[in-house]
């Protein structure tokens, strides 16, 4: 059968939303993520886990990968899949992400010393997701793939 | 930097053209325009002509064919939102004229289907099919930040 309308329909459905860098963005993403998590039948605490991890990732972005720059854009890539929700979260790397930065394990009394209690983003991202993996993305940014399974 | 003021806020958005992603059309960009200081009644006339819109693409401009993409294009411009939906144009879809009101189809000048360009034209402030350079239908729809007096309800 060659008509287009009989062709098997893809497996794998992507939304891709491509964003300011500017702080406060990140709600579009997480509106947009969990949008699809509810559709997909995310429990809500899930979804709330999967929100959170997008809004680190996208303010990671939009702080340290595109230096604020309004103009620069944040792509964020969702991936639905019968079992799991992939995410891509793209900036343009004004700024290289040390790989040091990818795999932190802070202290909570460390941070009682610091007068910026920040840096927990990454650690948060990691104890929220399945899966999360930081590469370069095809722009030359900084990219994190981060994958949520889907339990029934 | 080069950064932009707020007043030129712009995002994109690609989707799947199937019915039901107009459901996570309308949250992206509900989201995005509540950042730019749409009030939350203007928010609901938006999120219901999106999906119209959203709707229209899907099953008229891409004829609801499978693997089809549908765009939206949001940017905020002298304080005005400005909202493009694009499909893959598999069918022209620019209506003549328009849109016939509820009265009219009532008394049966016109199909009973087709409210969508019509509820959408009632609904934001400026509603229109645009040229487009390539392929593909652009519906352009404008939300005002502050309505004129004669637009507020």
């Amino acid at each position: 059968m060659s008509d287009d309308t009989t062709r098997r329909e893809p497996v794998e459905k992507v939304i891709e939303l491509r964003l300011p860098s500017k702080l406060g963005y990140e709600r579009v993403a997480m509106d947009t993520a969990s949008s699809l998590a509810r559709r997909m039948g995310f429990h809500a605490d899930r979804v709330e886990s999967l929100k959170t991890a997008i809004s680190e990732a996208v303010t990671n972005a939009i702080e340290h990968g595109n230096q604020h720059d309004a103009a620069m854009k944040v792509v964020v890539l969702l991936t639905a899949r019968a079992d799991e929700l992939i995410v891509h979260v793209a900036d343009q790397g004004r700024k290289q992400l040390d790989q040091e930065c990818t795999t932190p394990e802070p202290k909570i009394e460390d941070a009682f010393e610091r007068e910026d209690k920040g840096g927990w983003g990454i650690w948060l991202i990691r104890e929220l997701m399945d899966e999360v993996e930081f590469t370069t993305a095809p722009s030359g940014g900084n990219q994190v793939r981060m994958v949520i399974h889907l339990e029934q | 930097m080069s950064t932009p003021s707020p007043t030129q806020m712009s995002m994109e958005l690609t989707l799947p053209s199937e019915l039901g992603y107009e459901v996570i059309a309308r949250d992206a960009v509900a989201a995005f325009a509540r950042r730019l200081g749409i009030s939350p009644d203007r928010l609901e006339d938006l999120k219901t002509a999106l999906s119209e819109a959203c709707i229209n693409a899907i099953e008229h401009g891409n004829l609801l064919k499978p693997g089809l993409r549908v765009q939206i294009f949001c940017r905020f411009e002298e304080e005005q939102l400005i909202i493009e939906v694009v499909d893959q144009g598999v069918n022209a879809f620019a209506p003549k004229g328009e849109p016939l009101s509820i009265t009219e189809k009532i008394a049966g000048l016109g199909s009973l289907r087709g409210m969508g360009l019509m509820l959408i034209s009632q609904l934001c402030d400026e509603a229109g099919f645009v040229p487009r350079h390539g392929t593909g239908n652009c519906f352009r729809f404008a939300f005002y930040r502050r309505p004129t007096p004669a637009l507020q309800r």
